[in-house]
């Protein structure tokens, strides 16, 4: 608290750090920003171009989901197992607007995450009535009932999925890079957000609710609200790339986005990361994109590679429950560049 | 379809659904777990019973004196070497999610590359046959499945209510620290609620083989339908589990006259909402206390 502590001595460390325009980690920062703006200008040189621009395009994706799952289920300690929810009623609802209306998915992407924020509001004011563990449990039967519905949706194409007019360009690798710019802007967004999130009252708030809910009622917070909030802000971002990703497939069936691996894989990243920090779920999430797209291209089984993200899930609970940035912090080893919390 | 008629299908497979959900809710009811890996332990005894039926013959109600002992141990282990060392963790529930969540994917990852994602299912006679009395008619196969769960469910209730560990598994529902004080090895009677409710799950499961079809993946579908029958019931309550399950299931079998079989699970996930909204401690639920 910054009022509190009003004797703090002139030149302080408060002070003095302001003296540079930028720190270390600012400054890290803007380089790593500048530096992936500028990769899909390398056209020429850089091979296989579409290959790297699609897999960096998918890591800033999951990068988004799993920042914004960590405002649930990380600050809040509210674990949401059917988070592709979010991810499918975006995709489709850009989808839909795209074949009915002939409006492009990036200038609808944005109203998709108000859309999931809406459906946010509602489906938390009817679960988060209870106090964690049917929150886990309602948010199982959502992706239930979502891979019902639109299974079953024949104006959306049901099972078997409804195509969209694919995009042009006069090079066909080129056709990756409104999707990279577009989603490079998602994961920026998304970590934005979580790091105003975790430096703010509300997000001091929703620490407290994870921490003892009693208690932070107790001090007068209002824990209904900031959790159903939570919840709606969670959904924003995966909603807007859930609509781009479904965009850039131009073909869309719902188990693409309610298969269980979707729902898994955000949340075993923000845990392999850690929970309840900025960098945790980003660092996560380039580890779990990266060893995914090694082992597809290992041992190629989709099976097998089920069997890994669930033991990783397993093995880090039970070893490692902190994440990465947990572990590292408690044992004071953590570079500050990472350290945004 | 007449009233009687939908009314039995409801009951039938509600009798089976019960015995599904009854090992689920008292794991939660004896040390606040909540099992997302049990409709996959379920399939996994699909698959057993599959193959002993396949290779040798073996009748699928029969096989569920090999599918429970085999799951039964499954669940000590798994109590041992995943859950225990969360004991004193004190986001306990949380992670217990968490961590049967993966065991749940790990386990169907490993079906999937065993037995490919294709639907098995057995066929003994008796699954397809019919009694019929007058206008209505009763399939066998859920007859007999119902008849067997009922005899689990008896037995399971005999030893709650007449054995010692039974005693000490109500005592530690009730209130584990208590049991603790009054003498309970918590430890060892957790271990053994593990067993019997991933074993309910694993003889629930040689029913399950030749009453639906199942693949790897359909594990999702089964927890989802028994996690809202627990919580209509009333997470923790066997009572619970046993009323909402016959409940629920009954009210599933109207909708699916009414309104097809692809709707039909929407019931069990509507219910649960409904229920979250008027009385989210469930039908026989403790409600919270602070």
């Amino acid at each position: 608290m910054a009022d509190a502590a009003p004797a703090e001595p002139v030149g302080g460390p408060a002070v003095s750090r302001r003296r540079f325009p930028l720190s270390a980690r600012g400054g890290f920062l803007l380089v790593v920003v500048l530096g992936l703006l500028a990769v899909p200008l390398l056209y020429p040189v850089l091979v296989p171009y579409a290959y790297v621009l699609q897999l960096l395009t998918g890591a800033f994706m999951w990068v988004a989901f799993s920042s914004s799952w960590n405002i649930i289920g990380g600050y809040t300690g509210y674990v949401s197992l059917g988070h592709n929810v979010f991810v499918v009623v975006g995709a489709y609802f850009s989808a839909a607007l795209f074949v009915y209306a002939d409006i492009s998915p990036f200038i609808t992407a944005a109203g998709a995450g108000v859309v999931c924020a809406a459906l946010g509001v509602v489906v938390g004011l009817i679960t988060l009535r209870t106090r964690g563990d049917a929150f886990i449990i309602a948010t199982i039967a959502l992706m239930l009932i979502a891979q019902i519905g639109f299974d079953n949706w024949m104006w959306l194409g049901g099972s078997s999925g409804i195509a969209l007019p694919p995009l042009h360009m006069s090079e066909a690798a080129l056709v990756k890079v409104p999707f990279y710019y577009a989603m490079l802007i998602v994961a920026a967004g998304a970590v934005y957000l979580s790091y105003r999130i975790r430096h703010s009252r509300f997000g001091l708030g929703l620490r407290a609710i994870a921490q003892d809910e009693v208690k932070a009622e107790a001090a007068g917070i209002n824990t209904r609200a900031y959790k159903v909030v939570a919840f709606a802000l969670s959904g924003v971002f995966i909603g807007v790339g859930g609509a781009l990703w479904g965009y850039s497939l131009f073909y869309l069936r719902p188990e693409i986005f309610l298969a269980l691996a979707v729902a898994a894989d955000m949340v075993l990243m923000a845990i392999i990361g850690g929970r309840g920090t900025v960098a945790g779920p980003v660092i996560g999430a380039l580890l779990i994109v990266g060893f995914n797209e090694w082992s597809v291209s290992e041992f190629g089984s989709s099976e097998l590679n089920l069997t890994i993200t669930g033991v990783l899930l397993v093995a880090a609970l039970l070893f490692f429950p902190g994440g990465i940035i947990g572990s590292l912090r408690e044992r004071g080893r953590l570079p500050r560049i990472l350290d945004w919390d | 379809m007449n009233v009687i008629q939908i009314t039995i299908f409801g009951v039938l497979l509600g009798g089976v659904y019960a015995l599904m959900a009854t090992g689920l809710t008292m794991l939660y009811g004896v040390m606040r777990v909540i099992n997302l890996a049990h409709a996959a332990f379920m399939i996994v005894g699909a698959y057993i019973a599959f193959v002993l039926y396949r290779d040798l013959g073996i009748d699928p109600l029969l096989s569920m004196l090999v599918t429970g002992p085999a799951l039964f141990v499954v669940g000590v282990l798994v109590y041992q070497l995943l859950f225990r060392p969360l004991a004193d963790n004190p986001r306990f529930t949380e992670m217990t999610v968490l961590l049967s969540f993966g065991l749940a994917l790990a386990v169907e990852g490993i079906l999937g590359s065993i037995f490919s994602n294709i639907y098995h299912s057995t066929d003994p006679s008796y699954a397809t046959g019919t009694i019929d009395i007058g206008s209505v008619f009763i399939p066998t196969g859920q007859l007999y499945g119902f008849i067997a769960s009922l005899v689990l469910l008896a037995g399971l209730w005999a030893f709650l209510y007449y054995t010692k560990p039974g005693y000490a598994i109500r005592a530690t529902m009730q209130d584990r620290a208590a049991a603790q004080i009054v003498g309970v090895n918590v430890d060892r009677i957790s271990a053994l609620a593990f067993g019997i409710g991933v074993g309910l799950a694993g003889a629930a499961g040689s029913l399950l083989s030749y009453l639906f079809t199942f693949f790897p993946g359909s594990h999702l579908l089964w927890i989802g339908l028994l996690l809202s029958l627990i919580v209509v019931g009333g997470l923790g309550s066997l009572k619970g589990a046993f009323v909402g399950a016959v409940g629920l299931s009954v009210i599933a079998a109207f909708a699916t006259d009414e309104l097809g079989p692809e709707w039909s699970y929407l019931t069990f996930y509507v219910l649960l909402f409904v229920i979250l909204l008027v009385r989210p401690q469930g039908l026989f639920g403790k409600a919270e206390t602070i």
